[in-house]
């Protein structure tokens, strides 16, 4: 009886990941197809380029700048 | 004033507790959970930091973490909308930890430690920057970081001075040394944010010359590099945008074949890590040369992935206008818990510095008592140590008998490097030795060399070094000619091309490991020992008693000399094991 009771607990706590698994899927899915997906393709209609993926002869530097300046504290306290 | 620097979920997680702007205590995960690079939260780490003062977690005034989280979440989700529909599977597995771990530190670290006070966000290159800067022996220098990637930056220049940092420029992904780099790696068949030292060692075997390289001319079309070291590569070349994998096909047919699996090593991958090699030195010193125009001082510091690039920074000198070098010993992510904590204390708190990281010393230590009550508890036959001389002349004459030996003496080294308090050390003078550690113990390629260990006084006897030796040659960081006259005396750690990657040793950094060098140097007449990582293949370098233990019953070390203690293979034979059964490279 003990033994049915750790299996059938393992097995269900199986059965729970494995719905989570295909839950996560579907809504991370849902996330990319509509979120991403829309919003690239109509990004891209407006020719929006997202990174640069091709070296520029033309260009003479590719060093862009860091922002140097000295922040305030409170800068530091966000996470973006 | 107590400080916590943390580094965690990409990989090296670590934590850095700074004492009055001084680092007390530093430890990566890996060393308590076993498990290679591992990146999970650095409980471990945080206790053992904390526990090394003897105080809790209200004692913290303030926690600083490494990056800027929501400006990296921005970088991923620009990939996705770069590249939809190509990554989709990537979304679908890198997702959930994005939610579930990486968004959400505050609360993690508030949940895990119960912390209530202040935590502070430091961007991921300006703690490398702080990393390399702050506790560098410079009141003023050029920085450089460059790695894979932070949140957008890959690589970046700006200046230190007194305690203030400012970053000038910046190289954004996905353009990056340090993944082009990976992607040569795992084209090679080696592991990525593992195994990147394993192409710089095989380059030496390739034709390192640019005009007769034709990997290097056929690596050179895919990344445009302007005169001032700034660079853009081509993606079509590449994958890690869209997925876990990094070369293109289109890379694979650049360099004439596919990516290496199972098969030996050719000609053809020396080469290819070669051309790697050249391009990296080439953008590196061309980048180098531009910011010595622009920022004007001879010092320069370094840190970030790429930094760990020992080839090149023994040319560094040689090859830029820069006097004097300093590079942070562990360059990796584990070194930004270092430059997130001292970056809040001097930069942002405006406090002076007060600290140089002269070793790197900074781990978990265990008394005579602790180990012998482990040997005792576990029936482990060990003999004792008068005191430390008998220690030295005992072990040298082991080391000089061709015994391999497990020396684990001291706080545990804090980096990549074992720099003589887990470290296994061998005679330099045997030439089989090189085969002998290969074979029976680290069981590694046949490619990479041992690194030679000297005192800094003797290293110029032997080796062709800047002049005066830079500091980071004590952290093993520096690649140097061995002197054409010594190589066939120290075969064992003199590289294909005559290079060694050596340690020099201070008696003010190490007194004991200093003492037995020396000793040795009687012995043998050439004070040097080969000094290589405590580990067994796969594993992170030994940090208990009970890891140096069972590694040398896993492998074919001879005898452990631990604190006062010695102990041999041969009387504790019924706890032999093997531990290349178990390894996973």
């Amino acid at each position: 009886m003990k033994d049915f009771i750790i299996g059938f607990k393992i097995g269900f706590k199986e059965f729970g990941e494995n719905i989570f698994l295909v839950v996560n899927s579907i809504l991370l899915s849902f996330v990319y197809f509509v979120g991403i997906g829309l919003t690239s393709l109509v990004a891209k209609l407006f020719w929006k380029k997202f990174l640069d993926t091709k070296p520029d002869k033309k260009l003479r530097t590719y060093w862009s700048n860091f922002n140097p300046e000295e922040k305030p504290v409170e800068e530091y306290y966000r996470q973006f | 004033m107590y400080i916590l620097g943390l580094s965690c979920y990409y990989h090296d997680s670590s934590a850095t507790l700074l004492k009055d702007g001084k680092i007390v205590a530093a430890c990566e995960e890996e060393r308590f959970t076993r498990k290679k690079h591992d990146s999970s939260f650095p409980l471990n780490s945080i206790r053992y930091c904390l526990d090394s003062q003897k105080i809790d977690i209200e004692k913290i005034e303030y926690i600083g973490f490494y990056e800027k989280p929501l400006l990296k979440f921005e970088r991923i989700i620009y990939q996705h909308l770069h590249s939809f529909p190509l990554s989709y599977k990537l979304f679908l597995s890198s997702t959930p930890s994005l939610i579930n771990e990486k968004l959400r530190v505050v609360e993690k670290i508030k949940k895990e430690l119960k912390y209530k006070g202040d935590v502070l966000f430091v961007p991921h290159h300006m703690a490398h920057a702080a990393s390399a800067f702050l506790v560098s022996p410079f009141e003023k220098a050029a920085i450089l970081t460059s790695d894979g990637v932070g949140e957008w930056t890959t690589t970046a220049y700006g200046i230190g001075e007194k305690n203030k940092i400012s970053l000038l420029k910046e190289i954004k992904f996905p353009h990056s040394i340090g993944l082009l780099y990976s992607t040569i790696t795992a084209y090679l068949g080696f592991s990525v944010n593992n195994s990147e030292y394993k192409v710089m060692s095989l380059s030496s075997y390739g034709d390192m010359n640019t005009g007769t390289n034709k990997y290097y001319k056929k690596l050179k079309q895919i990344i445009d590099i302007k005169d001032d070291g700034s660079f853009r590569m081509d993606m079509s070349y590449f994958e890690f945008i869209y997925k876990n994998r990094m070369p293109s096909k289109k890379l694979c047919s650049l360099l004439d074949g596919p990516i290496r699996k199972e098969e030996l090593i050719t000609r053809r991958h020396k080469d290819i890590a070669a051309g790697l090699q050249l391009i990296t030195e080439e953008i590196l010193t061309k980048i180098l040369n531009h910011i010595h125009k622009t920022v004007k001082s001879d010092n320069l510091v370094m840190a970030g992935g790429v930094a760990l690039n020992s080839v090149y920074n023994g040319k560094i000198l040689a090859k830029t206008p820069f006097k004097r070098l300093w590079i942070q010993p562990n360059s990796s992510d584990g070194g930004t818990s270092i430059g997130a904590a001292a970056y809040i204390y001097n930069t942002i708190l405006g406090k002076k510095r007060n600290y140089v990281m002269e070793d790197a010393y900074l781990g978990p230590e265990f008394s005579n008592e602790e180990i012998e009550y482990f040997f005792d508890s576990n029936k482990i036959k060990y003999t004792v140590f008068k005191n430390n001389d008998y220690l030295v002349k005992k072990t040298a004459k082991l080391i000089y008998e061709n015994n391999v030996i497990g020396y684990f003496q001291g706080r545990m080294e804090f980096g990549p490097r074992a720099l003589g308090a887990r470290s296994i050390l061998s005679n330099p003078c045997n030439k089989k030795m090189q085969e002998i550690l290969n074979t029976k113990v680290k069981h590694r390629e046949s490619f990479r060399p041992f690194a030679p260990a000297v005192c800094k006084e003797d290293a110029l006897k032997y080796f062709e070094c800047d002049m005066p030796i830079p500091d980071s040659a004590d952290f093993m960081l520096m690649v140097y000619p061995v002197k054409k006259e010594w190589r066939e005396k120290i075969p064992s750690v003199t590289h294909v091309d005559g290079s060694g990657r050596l340690q020099t040793i201070e008696i003010k950094d190490n007194p004991l490991y200093y003492a037995l060098i020396k000793e040795f140097g009687k012995l043998s007449g050439i004070p040097i020992l080969v000094n290589t990582s405590f580990n067994i293949r796969g594993e992170p370098i030994v940090c208990t008693p009970y890891d140096a233990y069972r590694c040398m019953m896993g492998t074919g070390i001879d005898c452990l000399v631990i604190g006062k203690y010695l102990v041999k293979r041969e009387d504790n034979l019924q706890d032999k094991w093997d531990s290349e059964k178990a390894a996973i490279d």
